[in-house]
């Protein structure tokens, strides 16, 4: 089967050259996680470690001390350089095709605009862990405008997706969603949600698979961040699939108390900040009816093991390398504390993980599960 | 005749420093641009052999509506792994 890299009617055509820039980075990602990050476990574990252990007659005994070890080393800092580079070259490389065509599509957003809705509060702060740095090193962030009527945020955030993932995250880059979606199915059993808010929705990627999964529910998708949003709607229009999108911030909503059956987030938490986060637990819980679930998906908060400093070191690559700044401190957060503290139900707060079935294409094969860190409550039913 | 958009391309935040005083930092940046413009150049070459098999003429257009085929996808992440392995030898090396 012959693919496309053009995945719906709202994203553009990437020149011959273009594409297989992106291509590039993609097997450059591949590359630099099979064959050399590969590398470094062992390679502390061989040459690091024993070093230290020499010296000191005692194994490194946490992550600063791993740390200050490995940024003195040539290879892991290669390494560590090399990925900070593919994450920019990524983004270079779609940049350059939504620049492009970006007059094209902002023209075009008009034939996206029958189904669903969009709201927009061109009043709305900016969060300052929004505008500080750009997350995850995405030129402008979520929220800049070059132009009028801008998109190009969005743009950028869907096309770069696959890339990053080197192809793992579906078609529709609803692999995270999927994920909530598969871990419903099987344990929350009977549980039909008819009103659902995603947080931090950004292009709805992981907002539009609710409403496939529930067709009778009305499903609602908040962000700050309006290029994204408008990219958004387009884009759900693109795919033909309805939801309402709404330019807020997630920290206190202008929703109802006791609104949403179900409110879930992807991979927002770990970039806000230490403040929000509560804030956006509390908001939770106002929102939902009595009985009705709170999931999030973020990363790696609770699978620190205080016994193994360079797996600890490692997972915080993410911090100073790619700009996610707040994902360190989030991993130490007490998070069962602020969830309970929020009004949930204690016996029904969980941390797990959701599995979804990561389809690599395009010269990759199989399919493999990715596991992703979930936590969930309850709010309690007093009927 | 309307501006030409320009959206940024560099990120906000701060820039760690790797190598040495961040001038090795700059030469690897440089160096894998060029490897990735490399296998751009390839990759062109290969659809233009693939073009040549069936047509006389080839033009731009041709190029950009060209979508390869599942074994072409296959040969050039192929060509890609290697050409990454002889670039980054240097540093599988250290870790070794």
């Amino acid at each position: 089967m012959l693919m496309t890299k053009q995945k719906h009617s709202m994203q553009p055509r990437p020149t011959h050259d273009e594409s297989v820039r992106q291509d590039f980075v993609t097997d450059m990602r591949a590359y630099l996680t099979d064959e050399i990050y590969s590398l470094i476990t062992p390679h502390y574990e061989k040459n690091i470690e024993p070093d230290f252990y020499r010296s000191n007659d005692r194994k490194p005994k946490d992550k600063s001390e791993v740390k200050s070890l490995m940024l003195g080393d040539r290879g892991y800092q290669s390494w560590s350089l090399l990925q900070r580079l593919s994450q920019q070259m990524m983004f270079t490389s779609v940049i350059d095709t939504v620049e492009r065509n970006l007059d094209q599509m902002i023209d075009n957003l008009d034939k996206h605009q029958e189904i669903g809705s969009l709201e927009i509060d061109e009043s709305l702060d900016i969060p300052r862990y929004l505008t500080a740095y750009d997350i995850h090193q995405q030129p402008g962030g979520y929220h800049s405008e070059s132009i009028e009527s801008d998109i190009s945020a969005g743009a950028v955030y869907d096309i770069s997706l696959p890339i990053y993932s080197r192809n793992a995250m579906g078609e529709e880059n609803d692999l995270l969603a999927q994920a909530i979606i598969r871990y419903i199915d099987e344990n929350l059993q009977n549980f039909m949600p008819k009103d659902i808010l995603d947080m931090g929705c950004g292009i709805g990627n992981s907002t539009l698979p609710f409403s496939k999964k529930f067709p009778d529910s009305k499903v609602f998708g908040v962000d700050v961040a309006l290029p994204c949003l408008r990219y958004a709607h387009a884009r759900a229009n693109a795919l033909g699939v309805e939801a309402n999108f709404s330019q807020q911030n997630v920290e206190r909503t202008t929703y109802d108390s006791d609104s949403f059956d179900l409110v879930t987030s992807t991979l927002l938490l770990h970039e806000t900040s230490h403040d929000a986060v509560p804030k956006i637990i509390n908001e939770c819980f106002r929102l939902l009816k009595p009985g009705g679930w709170m999931i999030h998906l973020d990363v790696y908060p609770f699978h620190k093991k205080e016994d193994d400093p360079i797996y600890d070191f490692l997972k915080d690559w993410e911090v100073t390398n790619n700009n996610e700044n707040f994902s360190g401190a989030l991993r130490n957060m007490n998070m069962r504390k602020i969830i309970e503290d929020a009004g949930f139900s204690s016996e029904t707060v969980e941390f797990t993980s959701a599995e979804a079935a990561a389809k690599y294409t395009k010269g990759y094969t199989g399919d493999f599960y990715l596991k992703l860190p979930v936590y969930l409550a309850q709010k309690p039913d007093h009927t | 005749m309307k501006e030409k958009i320009k959206l940024p391309r560099v990120a906000k935040g701060k820039k760690p420093k790797y190598l040495d005083d961040g001038s090795i930092d700059n030469l690897m940046a440089m160096i894998m641009t060029l490897t990735q413009e490399i296998s751009v150049l390839r990759d062109r070459i290969d659809t233009l052999e693939y073009m040549l098999e069936n047509k006389d003429i080839i033009s731009n257009k041709d190029f950009d509506e060209f979508i390869p085929s599942d074994d072409l996808e296959t040969t050039r992440k192929n060509r890609r792994h290697e050409l990454l392995e002889r670039v980054l030898l240097p540093i599988k090396k250290d870790l070794e």
